[in-house]
């Protein structure tokens, strides 16, 4: 039973739809991340669930609930906004308290929450200052305290971290992760940061045109992209569209062209669309006769990255990126051989895009 | 060298600006405290006690501070309505409003007469009841004050229009998530928001309609205001040191009101803060 | 319901500010010689009227004579003044800047009186030349507001990048710096043409035989007729306000009234 159920919901906005059929299911307690290109419909999600939108069919339910056309002011959703959204005309006391008063929390209790608020998010004796004597880091944990202290039904997170600098951003995204499973309220959370959403997140779903390409565990994502979109989103520069396939036994083999490619999978989909990472492809110097999973090429440009080198390699089937480590790099002009074992080939679906560019 | 070369590109403007704004403003102000070359405030120990002059100066003060209060009580909800609709509509209410703003404050009191004066929409309005038809209210200070608000409605609800579409959408946004209801976000967020621009506005209104001349001339008819008190000084009676004591408390009153604004909008600010926060 | 009632009163708000507009431009067009709203009538003699006789367009020369003028000299000393205050850091510059808006923060009135007393007569100016001073001074807040704002937008490097491609200093005003604030400047010249055009403050101190501005000579005929002329010319000028608005907002936007 998901706490979190969105089912074909859509929003058009000047008679473009931005989302369309659109259904989204968030188990108790878990933490949820959108990521997507900007234009991809994450927000748009986010605030159709706020209510700041309305879905023109469907439903949005919530605990049980449904709150397909509750106004905004009766959701009891804690949204945390991308610039902070801080009242600047009150202090910080008064703008954690100002949900508790739109619900008549007696003055009292007020103030306990307010101080436990504000001990949580590590602001103690901030309560009397003005949002503008405030960090950029500090505005925010006072965000997320005022979106928590109304013991939200769900907590929605706009790109909360965009305007922080990086540093900042790492120690506050292990923090937003800390408060939301102390608190075990469910959470979407928007951001367009791959890294930031597989460290805070149960689970990802990546977004593309107003759909969910993918939705998963980080890690499952990382691994197994099923679109070529999400393969391009997260760092699969190398796409082979392979000509045919021929099953030998327990291990099938691709064919392009006069390249064989055996490929392992988990699940067979059917899929002639390969790719594979730049890390995963290892580069040698061009010399015996090329085998089964190689390919031979000329390096076109090589790019100190510091820990390693990037290559740009022509090949009779495109040109090919791989990043390797080593003392004394290949120079452009220089015959290698690129090798690419069975077990880094992930086979994909084809997305209406094909690839991500970014 | 080079640190004066940049003034080389102020001088031409402050020539214009010296020779033709501060020497005749400065002698004027000057002129009022010499008398055959002596110090003195004879012209203006003479003037304040004068019932005609101070009744005069009540007149205009009363006039200018109703028609700021009528501004501001009939301009926020306008402009609260404005900023809240769609992007199209939102340009037609902005562009019907700067238009009066443009248009000769001739023509904009002049269609008043048109409206106030005897034979106009009013008066026959009235006739058709049975009233009596004399009663007309031009070249009263009423008709003063219907003018003058008719003259700064525009500049306040543009001025207010600006002040709340700087507020931003997603501090009301973040009210409504908290539970506040529409009016609550009024009254707790917008309003207390507004307050900064609402004075800077309110002191353009109330300058403004202190020194108005063209309005309080057509409408007012015989009843005085200060502008028009100058003006028959200066060119009809050729009372040039009248005129210039009016000219100096007149610029004395505006300083001192935008000062005493400017002051008390700092102190609103220093609370509210920097509006996007 | 809140929004019902925001609705209304703005509805009212609109109907008193251009209601009066309205029943003046219906006005204009009736054949009786004093105004009527409705008009028994329909006529377009007043139009007429304005034509003839040299009373209108003699005025209607002078205001567009001296605003040019006064504009063109406004432009000249404003535009090297608001080229400098956004591009240079220099001491004193917050006060210079006041100082360059103070013509509007002075009573009209007063100015225009202080005008009358010094330029004309301490200073022996004849009324011509004066009423083209002083409308220069009025206009100078506008062209230098205008422009400003505009040249705060603008990224003085893609003027360095010319300098540094061997343009010279003033060269690379010319040709990278104005075509850029191109549309600020034109703004900037039709605001302060408005401002000019409509000025009674200043103008009233200056009239003369032969010398007087068009709404000067509109407050005179007000004061001695009623018939349908002032209205029917006063729908010319709104017409001419409403081309200019229409333009200035193509040029730099609706937010030029917004955000001051």
């Amino acid at each position: 039973m998901s706490h979190v159920s969105l089912q074909n919901v859509a929003v058009a906005y000047q008679k473009t739809n931005i989302l369309e059929n659109f259904n989204l299911d968030i188990p108790e307690g878990e933490l949820v991340s959108l990521l997507g290109p900007s234009g991809c419909g994450k927000t748009t999600t986010l605030r159709l669930v706020a209510g700041f939108l309305q879905s023109h069919q469907g439903s949005i339910q919530v605990g049980g609930k449904d709150y397909t056309t509750v106004p905004v002011n009766k959701r009891n959703f804690g949204f945390v906004f991308q610039n902070y959204a801080l009242f600047p005309h009150m202090s910080i006391f008064d703008n954690i308290a100002f949900g508790l008063r739109q619900r008549k929390v007696s003055k009292k209790d007020t103030y306990t929450k307010v101080m436990e608020m504000l001990e949580l998010v590590g602001l103690q004796h901030f309560e009397n200052r003005f949002p503008k004597e405030l960090s950029g880091g500090q505005k925010q944990r006072v965000a997320i305290a005022r979106a928590l202290v109304i013991n939200p039904d769900l907590l929605l997170f706009d790109e909360p971290l965009s305007n922080l600098d990086a540093n900042l951003r790492v120690s506050m995204r292990s923090e937003i992760r800390r408060i939301q499973q102390e608190s075990g309220i469910a959470a979407i959370y928007v951001s367009h940061d791959q890294e930031e959403c597989f460290s805070i997140s149960d689970r990802v779903a990546i977004m593309n045109k107003g759909v969910i390409e993918q939705l998963d565990h980080p890690a499952a994502i990382y691994h197994r992209p099923r679109t070529s979109f999400v393969a391009s989103f997260i760092g699969f520069k190398n796409f082979l569209r392979f000509d045919r396939r021929s099953e030998n036994g327990q291990k099938p083999i691709f064919y392009k062209g006069d390249s064989t490619f055996a490929v392992s999978y988990e699940k067979d989909t059917g899929s002639m669309t390969g790719v594979i990472r730049p890390d995963d492809i290892r580069i040698k110097p061009a010399g015996p006769p090329v085998t089964e999973n190689e390919l031979s090429g000329t390096i076109i440009t090589a790019i100190f990255l510091g820990r390693s080198y990037q290559y740009e390699v022509k090949t009779e089937h495109g040109s090919f990126t791989a990043n390797q480590e080593m003392t004394i790099p290949f120079q452009s002009g220089d015959s290698v051989v690129l090798d690419m074992p069975p077990h880094k080939w992930v086979l994909v679906e084809e997305s209406e895009v094909p690839s991500y560019a970014g | 060298m080079k640190q004066y070369g940049k003034y080389l590109f102020l001088l031409p403007g402050l020539l214009v600006l010296t020779l033709f704004m501060i020497i005749p403003i400065a002698g004027t102000i000057l002129s009022t405290f010499f008398d055959a070359g002596s110090f003195t405030l004879a012209g203006y120990m003479q003037y304040l006690q004068d019932p005609y002059f101070l009744n005069i100066l009540w007149v205009t003060l009363r006039t200018s501070l109703l028609t700021t209060l009528i501004c501001i009580l009939l301009a926020f909800p306008a402009a609260y309505y404005i900023s809240k609709c769609r992007p199209r509509m939102k340009m037609i209410l902005l562009l019907l409003s700067i238009f009066p703003l443009l248009t000769s404050p001739v023509v904009r009191s002049f269609s008043w007469m048109v409206i106030l004066g005897k034979g106009g929409i009013i008066d026959n309005t009235m006739a058709l009841f049975g009233s009596d038809t004399s009663i007309s209210i031009l070249y009263t200070p009423t008709a003063i004050l219907i003018g003058l608000v008719h003259l700064f409605l525009p500049l306040s609800i543009i001025t207010l229009v600006g002040v709340m579409e700087n507020i931003g959408d997603d501090v009301v946004e973040a009210a409504k998530s908290l539970g506040a209801s529409a009016s609550t976000t009024f009254w707790h967020i917008l309003l207390p928001l507004s307050v900064p621009g609402l004075m800077t506005g309110s002191i353009l209104v109330f300058v403004g309609s202190f020194t108005a001349y063209t309005t309080p001339a057509l409408l007012g008819g015989r009843e005085s205001v200060i502008s028009t008190f100058l003006y028959q000084n200066a060119v009809t009676l050729n009372d040039w040191q009248l005129a210039s004591v009016v000219a100096t408390i007149m610029i004395v009153l505006s300083f001192v009101v935008i000062g005493i604004m400017n002051w008390l909008a700092g102190k609103v600010a220093v609370r509210g803060g920097n509006i996007r926060g | 319901m809140a929004n019902r009632w925001l609705g209304f009163v703005t509805l009212l708000v609109f109907t008193f500010l251009l209601g009066p507009l309205v029943i003046m431009l219906v006005s204009s067009f009736g054949e009786a010689g004093v105004l009527q709203f409705p008009p028994e009538n329909w006529s377009l003699k007043w139009y007429a009227n304005i034509f003839q006789g040299s009373m209108f367009m003699t005025a209607f020369q002078t205001s567009i004579l001296v605003s040019f003028a006064g504009n063109m000299l406004a432009l000249l000393v404003g535009l090297p003044a608001a080229y400098a205050m956004s591009r240079f850091q220099f001491k004193g510059k917050a006060f210079l800047q006041t100082l360059f808006i103070s013509p509007v923060l002075i009573p009209g009135i007063v100015l225009g009186f202080a005008l009358l007393r010094y330029i004309i007569v301490t200073f022996q100016i004849p009324v011509y030349t004066a009423l083209f001073i002083g409308h220069t001074i009025i206009m100078l807040p506008f062209i230098v507001r205008v422009i400003s704002s505009n040249l705060d937008n603008f990224d003085f490097s893609i003027e360095e990048a010319a300098v540094s491609l061997g343009a010279s200093r003033v060269g690379a005003f010319f040709r990278i710096v104005l075509p850029n604030i191109k549309s600020g400047i034109i703004a900037g010249v039709l605001i302060a043409f408005l401002e000019s055009f409509n000025n009674v403050d200043i103008s009233v101190f200056m009239t003369g035989p032969g010398v007087s501005t068009l709404p000067i000579q509109m407050l005179t005929y007000v004061e001695n007729y009623f018939d349908p002329t002032i209205a029917a010319l006063s729908v010319l000028l709104m017409a001419l306000t409403a081309v200019l608005m229409f333009v200035i907002e193509r040029l730099v936007g609706i937010s030029y009234f917004t955000k001051k």
